[in-house]
């Protein structure tokens, strides 16, 4: 019997190796060229995953020399391993983020390839899209979307129970404490992951300082000192919402997908993310009944705040670069180019619901958009003035890793506002 | 009449005995249970309040989805081709190392074996920061050698104690009955010592496989394509990319974790030997 | 054959392979680790030498001590919630015999051998406050089930439950095995002698069982030690650092926070408090042992 397993085992082995050995032995032309794309969309059936992995797709059978391998992870798993692979060598193309927390670092440290300003001309990137991805004037990325967040609602559930859009957040308030006696949560939200509250957090200031919101956040991490008084309301307003329940149970360490999917299946009333989830409106996974009926609002304006209802958090944030050390740099950046030709992001992104690109869209309006997308356009159409990068993004790496993983106690209650206001300045040092 | 009382209450004490093992196997079960039984049921059915559901339709597509999306046969290969040679290396290597530190006659022999067993101390997640500098330093990242480098280097130490323990067992006149007929060293080790530790060589086998088999944190941290992912992979790489449908990451969980189940229960008795055997000797 | 077994040209053959295993594997890690713990280091550009900062500033890091705070209570919560109950759990199916006894033990191990990736996963699912399975069993037997498993105060245990869960198994299987090599002489004896059940394991096993156990808790305080993996996938150390491990903060530090250098401080303490905590329990154990054979040579003397 022992024997026999053995053997067996033996022989499942060589075989294996069998399989092993011809599958390394693929003989390459010499004009073929494998770039590799590093992606944060693993996602690659649905929204903005699919866009970029539909443009590979085209690239490819346009240029049948050319593979394209694409490692993709989510966010958080995403950023982490950027870091290790900035320290030793990128891939061909990578996804990144215009903001300082991101983006500093790397450029200082050389890794990423200088892109021609002059390319792109006639791309047609929104005035200021470009900005985050500069450094000393040279350009070094570019933006794939403009990002606006909100709260996504369920208009049906809405409509069913009478309940209201909140023009005000104590409106919010109120209506979270109706929702929850129905037994629903009121808003998802990804508290795990640390970045969606720093948003949420952001989004609170901004209407508590409008215009004012890049001077206060810049200050406080320059001089490492977060006692504005601003800052504090926003963050004791956080501390207070999530006392009142407006967030699911356990919201603190759920991720993404359990957020996203507390709305989606209907177990929330609303679910507080950016517009790169508009392509929510036609997932097919998604239940007919939910999807068809997402709709979105702004942050309400706060009581004594300076910011008015149209005055909305957004910002250019995600978007690609070339590896500055790429054996076939032309190639990566003939790709980058490509997938920023006029009838590609912009125009895949449109048609399959994904929020706004970084580019003049007006092309490509078709009609046939979901109620949900031009929503978005509307409210940035009609937006008075924008944020500019959330707070956590916008200090050094160190900062980002505090403040995300601080809000987690602050909201819960298991340090004070002051405390986590002392803890994230100490990180700016 | 006492011998009848006792009867009873040994009857009784059986019943406990059993209520007991029984709770306990439902507490390690019922969760793999709950598991395989959502994994076939669609994503909206996940979102009720009964602890195990019929679900309407069997959704024998999540599956499929797991299977083709999830490089199901890709990293099982991967899996097994790795910790296979992993395996192979660790035996031939305590083998040698356990002959030479147990049998030959040299001054550095006591040093070089707790030098080696040290390894048993160290913990392995403090070199991945600077095993992955060195990896990509020399070019070994998204490598085989990435993962199997680290997995023999950390399960020698284990097999070499095993290894020297089980020799010590075997008598010495063997190898000098040996020498008279002329064998050299290597001779001796391969054809004469290493058939003795079979069973030795079983053990070692299986601890190396259970410490490797499910390892990630190495494999995510130095691989970067497809190309030598193991299993665990799967789970990881679907959490994201069927973010939206819960009951397709179920699917994916129950394969990937069916094919160690599956082998496990088979081979059971041997299995638990052998992990015995090495758990109370390690 | 002494001049075969001396041959040192066959020696050094036999043992380069796991030499070099060892120095290219664990031993140059672990210098390369020292260096840059001494330095302040993106893990890009150049690395400036800092001296002790890293290490001072270790020392009064809060996330560190807490990682500290959450091994020794691992380590705690196995030896006296997981081991009792394997051990308890091992005694019992001893004394079951037949089909049954293997059919258990084979039970119980079967989470051993599935991936701390999918473990890591489904648990997280039976702990979501909204549609997991245990607030869904609370609900069943007619609680509120409405408990935040991962709330800051909570969370830390219900890692630990995972832990003890996922390694039940094999805790068992030693101890199941150390039983079954007790001498059944000695149970007859006391059978004889009329012990109940009670009085026969407090009385025969437990003090027999003595190495075994001493080897399971060497094993259980090094293993909440190194403990990373479950805690990575399940929080990765939160809500705020509440279930942070070194391993995991380690980690966090270096590829999060661009902090190689100070990563690579916290591996060289962390390293260092492996070494020592493997090598006093070890002390402990052998001292323990040594008595009671130190008093019976004596005895044997007079």
């Amino acid at each position: 019997m022992k024997r026999k397993v053995v053997a067996a085992g033996m022989a499942a082995m060589m075989a294996f190796s069998v399989m092993a050995g011809t599958g390394a032995t693929i003989v390459k032309a010499d004009d073929e060229v494998t770039l590799k794309v590093f992606s944060n969309l693993p996602d690659r059936k649905n929204g903005q995953g699919l866009v970029e992995q539909m443009i590979i797709d085209d690239y490819m059978e346009e240029n049948p020399n050319v593979t394209i391998e694409v490692e993709a992870l989510d966010e958080e798993a995403y950023k982490t391993k950027f870091k290790a692979y900035s320290m030793e060598g990128m891939p061909d193309v990578v996804s990144i983020w215009g903001q300082p927390a991101f983006l500093d670092e790397v450029l200082d440290a050389g890794v990423l390839a200088e892109l021609n300003q002059d390319d792109y001309k006639d791309y047609g990137f929104i005035s200021g899209s470009l900005d985050g991805f500069m450094k000393d004037g040279k350009l070094y990325g570019l933006p794939r979307n403009t990002d606006v967040a909100g709260f996504y609602y369920n208009q049906k559930m809405f409509e069913d129970n009478g309940w209201e859009v909140p023009t005000t957040y104590d409106e919010l308030l109120t209506l979270a404490g109706e929702i929850k006696d129905k037994d629903i949560v009121p808003l998802a939200m990804d508290g795990g992951d640390g970045w969606p509250m720093a948003v949420y957090l952001s989004d609170i200031l901004f209407k508590l300082t409008g215009s004012d919101y890049s001077d206060v956040v810049s200050n406080a991490i320059s001089t490492g000192d977060f006692s504005d008084e601003n800052l504090k309301k926003a963050t004791e307003l956080l501390k207070e919402s999530a006392d009142a329940g407006l967030f699911q149970n356990g919201y603190d360490s759920q991720d993404y997908g359990t957020a996203m999917n507390l709305f989606t299946n209907g177990q929330a009333a609303m679910f507080y993310m950016g517009s790169w989830e508009a392509s929510m409106a036609l997932n097919e996974d998604i239940p007919e009944e939910i999807r068809t009926n997402i709709r979105v609002f702004t942050m309400p304006v706060i009581d004594g705040g300076k910011g008015t209802a149209t005055d909305i958090a957004a910002w250019n944030g995600g978007g690609y670069a070339v590896s500055a050390d790429s054996e076939v740099k032309e190639e990566a950046v003939k790709f980058l180019n490509y997938m920023y030709q006029p009838d590609k992001l912009s125009k895949y992104g449109w048609e399959n619901g994904v929020g706004m690109s970084a580019q003049d869209q007006s092309a490509y309006m078709t009609g046939d958009e979901t109620e949900l997308q031009m929503q978005f356009v509307d409210a940035v159409n009609n937006a008075t003035s924008v944020s500019g990068t959330p707070i956590n993004d916008c200090g050094p790496s160190a900062f980002k890793t505090s403040i995300e993983s601080e809000i987690q106690s602050v909201s819960n209650g298991s340090i004070s506002v002051d405390d986590f206001l002392a803890a994230i300045g100490e990180a700016c040092k | 009449m006492e011998l009848a009382g006792k009867k009873k209450k040994s009857k009784a004490g059986k019943i406990v005995l059993w209520v007991v093992l029984i709770a306990v196997a439902v507490i390690q079960i019922f969760p793999l249970v709950w598991l395989v039984d959502f994994s076939l049921a669609s994503s909206t059915e996940m979102f009720t309040s009964g602890l195990l559901i019929i679900p309407q339709k069997i959704q024998w597509g999540n599956y499929v989805k797991a299977f083709v999306d999830g490089h199901f046969l890709l990293y099982l290969k991967n899996s097994i081709l790795i910790n296979g040679l992993a395996v192979v290396l660790v035996i031939l290597v305590s083998i040698m190392t356990a002959f030479a530190c147990r049998r030959m006659q040299w001054k550095l022999s006591g040093l070089v074996k707790t030098l080696l067993l040290m390894g048993m101390m160290i913990p392995i997640h403090a070199t991945l920061l600077p095993n992955y500098k060195i990896y990509s330093q020399l070019g070994l990242t998204d490598t085989i050698w990435a993962l199997l480098i680290p997995y023999v280097a950390f399960s020698l130490p284990q097999g070499l104690f095993l290894m020297t323990s089980f020799l010590e067992s075997i008598p010495v006149e063997l190898e000098e009955a040996a020498v008279m007929d002329g064998c050299g060293i290597y001779r001796i080790i391969f054809q004469i010592i290493t058939p003795m530790l079979k069973s030795s060589i079983a053990t070692v086998a299986i601890m190396t496989f259970l410490n490797n088999w499910n390892e990630f944190m190495m494999a995510s941290t130095y691989l970067s394509s497809q190309k030598w992912k193991t299993l665990p992979f799967s789970v990881l790489e679907f959490t994201g990319q069927y973010s939206s449908n819960y009951a397709v990451q179920f699917a994916v969980m129950a394969l990937t974790a069916a094919p160690a189940v599956i082998v496990y229960i088979l081979l059971n008795k041997h299995i638990t030997k052998g992990a015995a055997m090495g758990a109370v000797k390690g | 054959m002494k001049k075969l077994y001396s041959n040192k040209l066959v020696i050094f053959s036999l043992v380069l392979p796991g030499l070099l295993l060892f120095f290219f594997a664990i031993l140059a890690p672990i210098c390369l680790s020292v260096y840059y713990g001494f330095t302040e280091y993106s893990g890009m550009g150049t690395a400036t030498f800092i001296g002790m900062e890293n290490y001072k500033k270790l020392m009064t890091d809060k996330a560190f001590w807490m990682s500290m705070r959450n091994s020794l209570l691992l380590a705690i919560g196995f030896i006296c919630i997981q081991h009792p109950l394997a051990m308890i759990t091992a005694a019992i199916l001893d004394k079951l015999g037949g089909r049954g006894e293997g059919f258990f033990r084979c039970v119980y191990f079967i989470p051993n051998v599935i991936s701390v990736a999918v473990i890591a996963y489904l648990w997280k699912f039976i702990y979501n406050p909204d549609f997991g399975l245990l607030n869904n069993i609370i609900k069943a037997f007619g609680g509120k089930g409405d408990i935040n498993w991962f709330s800051t105060d909570n969370a830390i245990w219900s890692v630990l439950i995972v832990l003890i869960w996922h390694g039940f198994g094999w805790g068992m299987l030693i101890y199941y095995t150390g039983i079954k090599n007790i001498d059944p002489v000695l149970y007859e004896a006391a059978a004889i002698d009329g012990a109940d059940q009670k009085t026969t394991f407090l009385k025969i096993t437990l003090p027999l069982m003595k190495p075994v156990i001493q080897v399971n808790v060497t094993m259980a305080v090094i293993s909440a030690l190194k403990q990373m993996e479950t805690v990575y996938l399940l929080t990765n150390g939160g809500p705020g650092n509440s279930t942070q491990f070194a391993a995991n903060y380690l980690y966090q530090q270096a590829f999060k926070a661009f902090k190689y250098g100070y990563g690579n401080a916290i591996g060289v303490v962390f390293i260092i408090i492996c070494l020592i905590t493997t090598v006093v329990l070890n002390k402990i154990f052998e001292e323990r042992d040594d008595r009671p054979a130190k008093a019976k040579r004596r005895k044997g003397a007079a």
